[in-house]
């Protein structure tokens, strides 16, 4: 075999060896019709965005993590920068179809310190005192979402309250008043939980009133955490809503859940929260797809905020997406995230915003 | 004294036989096997170790050149510059020890020294995480940068691994066949490395300038197999290729061969194989693919962990591994126990015994590795790749197979 013939026969062939890049998936999207749960409707949804920093900075929050051996580390085994430290947090309102209105908290932040701050600027510690908040939610024990338990509990110790079954064993332990703070950033809580407590897990649709339910997800996270609680909303004549934390398991996952599982799934109206996308600013090519999918929902409202990445927001927004766009009001807090000082866009919904389903 | 590719390579003069009983041998070997992957995991790449390198990708794209490097010193340069009589004398451990050391040299040298220091630094930012750091702006962060730039060694030898196969077993000594040693490999390499460079160009590089907000549409087109796979992400592109490269190593372990070895006249006999084993590699993903919709439903763009297009592809590559590496154990230890049967009979058995013991090893993993190996739970979690660990346990077998003949259950013939 002469080289010039081998060099010859290759170069005949390799347009065939490069069609083999048109060779794609043949999986195609099985549309399902909507499922038959049925959880009621309730009139609206109003979101309150008590805080969305979880942390201000987000190289001091890497630095942090990396340091302690990367995003895989226990959570409460990190050594975090303590004046870095914020929380997430929502009050919920939801009106039912009868006019009667009920309060609900999801999740509890971080920083004891931050928490008490917004909570006191947003009248949650007294609504608390005088229980007018009927459940709090940690949608997972995230240390960001779980870490402040104790500036909510040492408001109303007895407060119902919904925890994910995949928590972490030293999660349940702060729940009954372990101390961590050993390790800078890290949680304790000196005001057991005296309530009633549901652990939730995957088996079930947790109906929390008409026209509002509870799902679990076990879904993967980071720092040794799995599972998140997620909050759905039938608003009459509208459609679906999600409440989230972080969401986990991904945006897609929870239409798609409501769209296999829930009666008339389909209409997906819109979402709040945390989307968990480019959490860092970080950008991965996998982030246009969310935008592809989202968008294939038709969905009318979204308001993000917190892990979804602002970078995402505004791509998102560029392709069309509902995106609703918060106001200045975190500016006239104590403490504004970098991100935040150099951003205009307003694409997040941030401390102190408010948005109604 | 180098070898002439006229004469045969050390690997084709070696006789290998049980120093022990057969299955006696064979266990030994996996015993020392199963030691050192659980010593080296620990050591080097758990995130409960020592050195922590399982980000994952780091650990995944440092396993994957090894693996390469390892296969180019035993298959391109027969071992050049050590003479027959140090393979045939030295100790099977003296043998292990240069030829990793030689391994990891070859690896500083070319993948941190060339690619990362000074084309990541000169050249392509996305080659160095101090580069990304420092000029990747929005879409870059430090908790992600080492993992791009893992990504893009990862994407990088792809086309080498796949190229490298095609010239080694379809080209073998057909090309170049007049030079010695290490003049036939050089000569062969610097081919694999033509081919492969413009195929990491059309196959990754559009993924790679899509880790950028804004996208770097200047530099990079935007991905073109979006619309086929359903998603931006090059994991549909690894997918492929990945699985090719698997699927020769089946064709060798479990068929002997078969059937990239039916067409023997070149140039057929290479672009036969490199077609084929690219269909061989699409079957492997395409029936994984029907296997996935079956267990977790049909995946949707934009879905996130299992419902992925993205992290299906490269499960389907994960999945492959857990097989393969079976397969690798089953021939390079217990091979002996199907000689004398007949050839479609072992080859039938050898693949029903390698795909069952490889689910119920993907079992394991996923259920104890948590606790054995320190990875974190969750088959789809992103922070969780377990075809590095794969990987990691095949480069040991190399190093025991190629480097120390088996060492300690088998030994040179006489």
């Amino acid at each position: 075999m002469k080289r010039r013939d081998f060099l010859k026969g290759l170069a005949a062939t390799s347009g065939g060896v490069a069609l083999s890049g048109a060779v794609g998936t043949l999986s195609k999207a099985r549309a399902r019709k909507g499922g038959q749960e049925d959880f009621g409707e309730v009139k609206s949804v109003k979101v309150h965005c008590i805080s969305e920093t979880s942390w201000f900075d987000n190289a001091t929050l890497g630095k942090d993590i990396k340091q302690a051996g990367g995003i895989n580390t226990n959570q409460y085994e990190v050594a975090y920068t303590e004046e870095n430290l914020g929380g997430y947090a929502a009050l919920v309102e939801v009106e039912a179809l009868d006019g009667t209105v009920k309060k609900y908290l999801l999740d509890s932040g971080w920083s004891n310190d931050w928490m008490d701050y917004v909570f006191e600027k947003d009248g949650i510690d007294r609504m608390l005192q005088n229980k007018e908040i009927d459940t709090l939610f940690i949608s997972h024990d995230h240390i960001d979402h779980f870490f402040g338990i104790e500036s909510t509990l040492k408001h109303q110790p007895d407060i119902k309250m919904y925890f994910p079954g995949t928590a972490m064993k030293k999660s349940f332990e702060l729940l009954k008043g372990a101390d961590f703070s050993a390790t800078p950033g890290c949680p304790k809580n000196s005001v057991p939980h005296k309530g009633e407590l549901i652990v939730t897990n995957t088996d079930k649709l947790y109906k929390i009133q008409d026209g509002m339910a509870l799902k679990f997800f076990d879904a993967p996270a980071t720092l040794q955490v799995r599972g998140e609680n997620v909050l759905y909303f039938k608003i009459k004549d509208k459609g679906y809503v999600t409440v989230t934390g972080c969401c986990h398991p991904g945006i897609m996952t929870l239409l798609n859940h409501a769209r296999r599982n829930f009666k008339d799934g389909n209409r997906n109206y819109g979402c709040y929260g945390g989307l968990h996308i480019a959490v860092f600013e970080n950008w991965d090519p996998k982030f246009d797809d969310i935008i592809r999918g989202v968008k294939s929902f038709n969905m009318q409202r979204i308001g993000c905020n917190h892990c979804t990445g602002w970078i995402w927001a505004e791509k998102a927004e560029k392709a069309g997406l509902p995106i609703i766009h918060g106001t200045d009001k975190h500016e006239s807090y104590k403490k504004v995230g970098t991100l935040a000082h150099s951003k205009t866009s307003n694409v997040y919904l941030g401390n102190g915003d408010s948005v109604t389903f | 004294m180098s070898s002439s590719p006229k004469d045969e390579f050390w690997l084709e003069e070696r006789q290998l036989e049980p120093r022990w009983a057969l299955a006696a041998s064979g266990l030994v070997n996996l015993g020392v096997w199963i030691a050192a992957v659980f010593i080296v995991w620990w050591i080097v790449f758990s995130n409960e170790g020592i050195f922590k390198l399982y980000t994952p990708l780091l650990g995944f794209s440092l396993v994957i050149w090894t693996l390469l490097i390892i296969l180019w010193q035993a298959e391109l340069f027969d071992f050049w510059p050590f003479s027959r009589r140090f393979l045939q004398t030295a100790h099977p451990l003296a043998k292990g020890a240069v030829f990793t050391a030689i391994t990891i040299a070859v690896y500083l040298v070319l993948i941190f020294g060339i690619v990362f220091f000074i084309i990541g630094k000169l050249g392509i930012t996305y080659f160095n995480w101090n580069s990304l750091m420092e000029f990747g702006e929005l879409g870059q962060d430090m908790n992600s940068v080492r993992e791009n730039t893992s990504w893009a060694m990862l994407c990088l030898s792809i086309p080498f691994f796949l190229v490298s196969v095609w010239f080694m077993r379809g080209v073998g000594k057909d090309l170049f066949y007049e030079l010695k040693e290490p003049k036939f490999g050089l000569a062969n390499w610097l081919f694999v490395v033509v081919i492969a460079i413009p195929l990491y160009a059309v196959f990754f590089h559009p993924h790679l300038g899509s880790m950028f907000y804004p996208q770097q549409i200047y530099t990079a087109v935007p991905p073109w197999w979006k619309a086929i796979a359903h998603t931006n992400s090059a994991e549909y592109t690894l997918g492929i290729l990945f699985c090719s490269v698997i699927g020769v190593f089946y064709t060798l372990h479990l068929w002997d061969g078969w059937p990239l070895n039916l067409v023997r006249r070149q140039p057929w006999r290479f672009i036969y194989f490199a077609v084929g084993s690219l269909v061989i590699g699409y079957l492997i993903l395409r029936i994984q693919l029907w296997i996935f919709d079956w267990l977790w439903h049909e995946a949707y763009v934009g879905g996130q962990n299992k419902a992925s297009f993205g992290w299906r592809y490269s499960h389907t590559v994960t999945m492959a591994n857990f097989v393969l590496v079976i397969a690798l154990v089953q021939n390079l230890f217990f091979g002996a126990f199907y000689e004398k049967m007949n050839v479609i009979l072992r080859s039938i058995i050898k693949t029903v015994v390698a795909i069952v013991l490889g689910l119920g090893f993907a079992w394991g993993y996923y259920s104890w590795g948590p606790l054995l190996l320190g990875v974190t739970e969750g088959v789809s979690h992103p922070s969780e790749n377990a075809s590095a660990f794969l990987i990691m346990t095949i480069n040991i077998l190399m190093i025991q197979d190629l480097f120390m003949d088996r060492w300690p259950g088998y030994r040179l013939k006489k």
